[in-house]
């Protein structure tokens, strides 16, 4: 299988702390993978430099063999293939469900489809199919504010599956909610990644969910990868730092009181 | 209070004092003033007992053509300054757009709007277009800046997701920076308009069109009470714009911004 996401060396400025180890990160074409770390440990930053919303002061980054760049035509491509969701999820709180989903549509509308959201019949058949996938057809026409928090996520989630997306990049997106609602909401994703064989790459605050749901779950301390655990036969398949840190993470996860 | 913020007050107080000084404001004037008001007073009230229909007429067609004036001035220059206040909008454009163009905003702020109506007055003749190009040109500079700082204050994250899937500036403006500031720009069109009918009053003391014309033609023929007519025509006219602008804020404004536009299913 071909590596889609590579990234090699990330390092991104920073005067007090320099993550300038040099290393080789491997994200493999339709696996779904899970990142943990303790806080801070640029997780957040990992992401945002596989969509190009950051660019490394040294080392190089390559997404489907391209240097993400957000102003870089030939990346502008790839971008409005990969599902984005952040923390904060970065819906429109004053549009409806429907607008909100149709914005991973936008990039293959022409000009007037999408100054008067006259959306084309395909593209609506694709947002019910998506909407009824996450369970809010029927909503489409809701103010976003006007849903719970489990419900904005499926909004989220389906504005990213509405992308036709390759690679699917969701920073902490269960972390607010109950362990319940998490569960849903986790196997919604699965179920999708599953269907479109995407690349997932998850950042998870909880291992639990993490070694629940995804194939492989990679541990990230000061901007890299320190080991990746294979969760089919629960082996411990890269470990590429030894040192007594990455003990402590572990440690840290194996204790439910932190 | 700190020394410094004492002295400073005391600053603003003896500039009061020697600028008043300077004009000659005489606060006697003002007293022995007063019985005026009780004449001026008795003349409208027996002036306007006998308004002739001749001036009812009259107040109502410059008073109506005060109000679309005042509409059609607000309309275009709100049309205007929207896509400027998008290229004046920091989290919009790069630095080289944003600053020119907020330069420019300022400068076309600058003017009270009677002076544009003098300026407009001379380049293109007396009468109610260069009322309404006076008033196009106050509003495109008032409510652009207004614009900009409410799409400057739009959440980030929204927009930052909306770039990294893709979406192109126009996309983005569509879908987020409208959606999301639409009460404010409503409720921007509302003030301006209500603001737009008083000062689109007056411009007719330049010549400028509208039922200014009458009160200055009146003070200038000493006819205090008719002037007192047209001036209680314009006071009763802006309560009622004003009430309905209140209403309609009500209605649509405050609503959207508070979220308590729920459906229950
Ligand atoms: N590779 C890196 N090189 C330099 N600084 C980094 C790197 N990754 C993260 N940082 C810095 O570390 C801090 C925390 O990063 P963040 O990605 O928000 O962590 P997390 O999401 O794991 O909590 C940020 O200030 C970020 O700039
Ligand atoms: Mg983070």
């Amino acid at each position: 299988m071909v590596p889609v996401l590579k990234t090699l060396v990330i390092m991104i400025s920073s005067k007090r702390r320099s993550h300038a180890q040099r290393h080789l990160n491997t994200f493999k074409a339709g696996i779904n993978y899970a990142i943990v770390g303790l806080s801070g440990s640029g997780k957040s930053t990992l992401l945002k430099l596989m969509n190009g919303m950051m660019v490394p002061s040294r080392g190089t980054v390559l997404v489907e063999d391209c240097k993400p760049d957000q102003r870089d035509r030939q990346f502008q491509k790839i971008m409005s293939r990969i599902g984005y969701i952040p923390q904060s999820l970065g819906l429109v709180r004053n549009s409806t469900v429907l607008d909100n989903v149709m914005m991973g549509a936008l990039p293959r509308m022409r000009l007037m489809q999408f100054l008067l959201k006259r959306y084309s019949e395909e593209d609506l058949e694709e947002a019910r199919r998506v909407l009824d996938k996450v369970g809010l057809l029927g909503k489409e026409d809701r103010k976003t504010y006007m849903l719970s928090g489990g419900e904005k996520r499926r909004v989220a989630i389906a504005r990213a599956f509405m992308q036709g997306p390759r690679i699917l990049l969701a920073d902490e997106i269960v972390s607010e909610l109950d362990g319940t609602t998490s569960r849903e909401i986790m196997n919604l994703v699965a179920d999708m990644q599953k269907d479109t064989r995407l690349t997932a790459v998850m950042i998870h605050h909880d291992i639990r969910l993490a070694l629940e749901f995804a194939d492989r779950v990679a541990v990230i301390q000061e901007g890299r990868r320190v080991m990746e655990l294979g969760v089919d036969n629960d082996t411990i398949l890269d470990f590429q730092s030894g040192d007594s840190t990455t003990q402590e993470i572990l440690e840290m996860y194996d204790d439910p009181k932190e | 209070m700190t020394p410094k913020s004492n002295l400073v007050i005391g600053m603003i107080g003896a500039l009061v004092v020697a600028g008043s000084w300077h004009i000659e404001a005489n606060p006697g004037e003002f007293v022995d003033g007063l019985p005026n008001l009780w004449l001026l007073g008795g003349e409208v009230v027996a002036e306007l007992a006998e308004v002739e229909y001749r001036m009812v007429d009259r107040a109502f067609w410059s008073m109506l053509e005060t109000i679309l004036m005042a509409f059609i001035g607000t309309m275009v220059g709100y049309a205007l300054a929207f896509p400027m206040s998008l290229l004046a909008s920091r989290n919009l454009t790069s630095k080289w757009v944003y600053a020119p163009m907020r330069g420019i905003l300022a400068a076309v702020r600058t003017f009270p709007s009677i002076m544009w109506a003098l300026l407009f007055v001379i380049m293109v003749g007396p009468g109610p277009f260069a009322g309404v190009l006076a008033i196009t040109m106050y509003t495109l500079g008032f409510v652009a800046k207004l614009q900009y700082e409410s799409m400057e204050t739009i959440d980030a994250d929204p927009m930052d997701a909306a770039s990294s899937i893709g979406l192109s500036k126009l996309q983005i403006v569509r879908f987020v920076v409208v959606p999301e500031s639409a009460s404010h720009l409503l409720g921007h069109l509302l003030y301006m308009f209500d603001y737009n009918v008083r000062q689109t009053s007056i411009l007719g003391l330049v010549g400028a069109g509208g039922i200014g014309f009458y009160i200055i033609t009146h003070i200038k023929f000493i006819q205090y009470g008719k002037t007192a007519f047209f001036m209680l025509v314009v006071l009763i006219t802006v309560l009622i714009v004003d009430w309905v602008s209140v209403k309609l804020r009500d209605r649509y404004v405050i609503k959207s911004q508070r979220g308590v536009v729920a459906d229950v299913p």
